[in-house]
């Protein structure tokens, strides 16, 4: 009968142990190619984003963060990283985003970028549309937070107002809450105390895990968006002339926005406004305010990291269509009000490369959408970009106030 | 609060397994741990209602009670006395929660606050125990027992649906060590097959497959918003429904087996069947073996037994259509699961005549290996065909 257990029982226990094995065994990070890395520093994949062996690897190669949200899926012959492909750029953009990615994905999974990005450059793209009332949207968090990435900020987490801060809005956000050792270590760094021996060990054993499935199976699909590119760079000129650039940028403007008289690409209009929906829309962002909002406080903790890590990051604010702004009825003196508010939380704590783009959507051919950039809007990135990529920067200097993780700050709807 | 839904993840089944191996071990030497089984499985209901659920768990003890003491109260009363109006009252109170949490959500916007995970399958255990008693093949009920049927854990949130009397006999007796040493041979392989059915194809059917088509079929749309990818949708769906459903099944009585309980299986290659009855005899079987003995067998005798059809054959399809009818609203009470039903009941209708004309025709009709594969083929088409109008997208498509 002994026998006859272990011939059942036998296979099950060796496979739970290869499995064990597989995962906890610290495995061997492979190279991956030129053109995987190509491809995966445009796909705005969430295994990109949340991974750690990609990003480690373009790092270590001339991949500079540029982080953003929705704006980064505009994929015209002007984007950033069709620019630095076609004119063979010292820098090339790894894109660290997607629609519905906000301050506070950003900050937990850039954690194992950290040591890699001391005393770098990177890029950083802020929408005013994430400074909602309700700020980063749990869903869109659960879809984009990586638990490696949050593992390893716990396992350095400590008893500052900046982790507290975190902690606590991690736990708003409840994905955490499906690791149970992950949601107790929170609810300790929220409190202000520092993880326990057993926490700590449980965090390594998950974390050591999850760097196996990342090394596993992150290269197991592949992004179609680097031919996005390619065809992207066949329309450019050969060589990098701004004024060719531009006059480009309007021609091929002008023939993508002919079916409306909002300047909203053709592609975007037909499929996402054209008809019923376009007047359900008319006046639906009456009331929107972006000067409140939590998403303040989750910034502050992007603007805290850089700090510490020493990097030079130069902000973007892209504005907003203005037809559209003006058709669904948003707050011009609100939203400019706003944009105030998120210049002063940068300028007060030594942040001062600021390309600020929210007066121009009213510029011809500067948005792809309505509150997209797209062609000359793109431009305009590129001209403040590439030189602050390419050329010595001064080394900044940063002093950071605890007062923007208050409610009071979130709540403050002027300044100056 | 620790949540744990029942065979959601790899952990679930670690912690179960680790908490049932005392009781494994008591039944490998022919002792059933009856306090230690008891804690675990309340342990382990419990964890599936903590949290947010908690009102879900609140409504499942209250569920229990009512049926309890409706149960009870119809033994009682069955040990003298059996008339008709109150053998149909008691099953009419008895399925009443069941028929709230089903029409609430077609009248507002709300569920109902009686309504928790698994609630038809409880409905099905105390309906039937009902019956039988009735019927009088249930002469002794004991109360604890029917607690444990009804509350036995590893079949609680989707079936399959036990009997009565096969699961207190199962529970009485204890098997012998061989006996239960070939039961967890078959755990494990069925433990194994439902992982590779529900981790693994379901997946690749329902979680990366199953959405992209579903975006075709809305972007491309021609006559009748239909589409090449809305055939691919229905194809796909119908695997993704049979590999989940089919990989939930074999972990239940996979876990059923761990237990010393021979919980009977839920599918037998349904795909492979011949014909629609023969897809009724595979599919979701303890189902619709419960439609066949309470609902269809009970409305036939009840039109035979009043006269109230003469024909044979008009007798049988007026059943069907009653019995796939109510399986239809049981199912919820939208336009699509009721002609889901509707289209079931005529399909078997129609195969009756084609068995009725075959069996005339036999000699003329020709029968061979490729005429079985044409029919395992038609009716696989017919299938897939139906749960598309199950699966409830032909609404959204239209509709929404």
């Amino acid at each position: 009968m002994k026998k006859r257990l272990w011939q059942i029982f036998g296979p099950v226990v060796l496979a739970a142990l290869i499995v064990l094995g597989l995962l906890l065994a610290p495995l061997p990070n492979q190279k991956l190619s030129m053109q995987r890395l190509h491809a995966d520093a445009v796909s705005l994949s969430p295994t990109v984003l949340g991974g750690q062996r990609i990003k480690h690897q373009a790092l270590a190669k001339n991949y500079v963060p540029f982080y953003g949200s929705s704006e980064l899926a505009r994929m015209d012959p002007f984007h950033p990283s069709v620019l630095a492909a076609k004119y063979h750029r010292a820098y090339q953009p790894l894109l660290l985003g997607d629609p519905g990615t906000q301050s506070l994905v950003h900050f937990v999974d850039e954690q194992t970028m950290m040591p890699q990005l001391h005393g770098k450059r990177a890029v950083f793209i802020v929408s005013m549309q994430w400074f909602t009332k309700q700020g980063q949207i749990p869903a869109a968090f659960d879809q984009y937070y990586s638990p490696l990435q949050l593992a390893t900020w716990l396992l350095k987490a400590g008893r500052g107002e900046a982790d507290r801060y975190a902690a606590r809005r991690l736990l708003a956000m409840g994905a955490p809450a499906k690791s149970i050792v992950m949601r107790d270590a929170l609810y300790r760094i929220a409190a202000g105390q520092r993880l326990t021996k057993p926490q700590r060990v449980g965090l390594q054993a998950e974390l050591q895990a999850l760097k196996n499935e990342d090394n596993l199976f992150s290269t197991l699909s592949i992004s179609p968006r680097w031919h996005d590119i390619e065809r992207g760079m066949r329309r450019l000129p050969a060589t990098d002339d701004p004024a060719a650039l531009s006059t480009l940028a309007t021609q091929i403007g002008k023939a993508r926005t002919t079916s409306n008289n909002l300047g909203i690409d053709n592609d975007f209009f037909n499929k996402r406004l054209k008809g019923k929906r376009l007047k359900q829309l008319a006046g639906s962002q009456r009331g929107f305010d972006y000067r409140v909002s939590p998403e303040y406080g989750d910034f502050q903790l992007l603007l805290q990291q850089f700090a510490k890590a020493n990097m030079n990051v130069q902000f973007i604010i892209p504005p907003i269509n203005q037809k559209w702004a003006r058709y669904t009825g948003l707050s011009m003196p609100e939203y400019e009000e706003a944009v105030g508010k998120l210049k002063y939380q940068l300028a007060e704590q030594g942040f001062d490369k600021v390309l600020d783009l929210s007066q121009k959507g009213s510029q011809p051919y500067f948005m792809q959408d309505t509150i997209h950039l797209g062609w000359q809007g793109w431009l305009a990135v590129d001209h403040v970009v590439k030189p602050f990529l390419t050329t010595p920067q001064l080394a900044p200097h940063y002093q950071l106030n605890d007062y923007f993780y208050t409610k009071a700050w979130a709540q403050t709807k002027t300044v100056g | 609060m620790i949540n744990l839904q029942p065979y959601a993840d790899p952990k679930y089944f670690v912690l179960l397994l680790v908490a049932l191996l005392p009781l494994m071990i008591g039944l490998y030497y022919g002792h059933r741990l009856r306090i230690y089984e008891t804690i675990v499985s309340a342990a382990f209901i419990t964890l599936m209602f903590t949290g947010a659920k908690w009102q879900q768990g609140v409504a499942l003890i209250a569920y229990v009670v009512y049926q309890l003491l409706l149960v009870a109260g119809y033994a009682r009363y069955r040990q003298t006395k059996n008339t008709t109006p109150v053998f149909v009252s008691v099953v009419a109170l008895s399925i009443l929660p069941l028929v709230i949490v089903k029409v609430t959500p077609a009248l507002g916007p709300n569920q109902s606050l009686l309504g928790f995970l698994g609630i038809s399958y409880l409905t099905f255990k105390a309906v039937q125990v009902l019956m039988e008693l009735r019927d009088g093949t249930i002469k002794q009920l004991s109360l604890g027992m029917f607690l444990r049927f009804m509350l036995f854990m590893p079949v609680i949130s989707s079936g399959p649906i036990d009997r009565y009397r096969r699961f207190a006999q199962d529970y009485e007796q204890v098997p012998t060590q061989s006996d239960y040493v070939a039961m967890l041979e078959r755990a494990v392989w069925y433990l194994f097959l439902g992982f590779f059915y529900k981790f693994i194809l379901g997946y690749v059917f329902g979680t990366l497959w199953l959405p992209r088509l579903a975006q075709a079929a809305m972007v491309h749309r021609g006559w009748l918003d239909l589409s090449p990818a809305l055939g691919l949708y229905m194809y796909d769906y119908a695997m993704y429904l049979f590999f989940d459903f089919a990989g939930y099944s074999l972990f239940a009585v996979a876990l059923s087996l761990v237990m010393g309980i021979n919980t009977p299986m839920n599918f037998n290659r349904p795909f492979q069947a011949h014909n629609i009855k023969d897809f009724w005899n595979r599919w979701h079987m303890t189902l619709s073996f419960w439609f066949r003995d309470f609902i269809f067998m009970r409305v036939t005798f009840f039109i035979m037994k009043h006269k109230l059809i003469k024909n044979r054959i008009r007798i049988s399809q007026v059943a069907y259509l009653i019995n796939f009818l109510v399986m239809g609203f049981w199912h919820g009470v939208t336009w699509y699961y009721i002609v889901y039903g509707l289209f079931h009941a005529g399909a078997i209708i129609i195969n009756d005549y084609w068995l009725r004309f075959k069996k005339k025709h036999r000699k003329q009709l020709p029968h061979n290996r490729w005429t079985e594969a044409l029919a395992i083929f038609i009716t696989f088409n017919v299938v897939c065909f139906s749960f598309l109008i199950f699966s409830g997208f032909l609404d959204t498509l239209w509709f929404k």
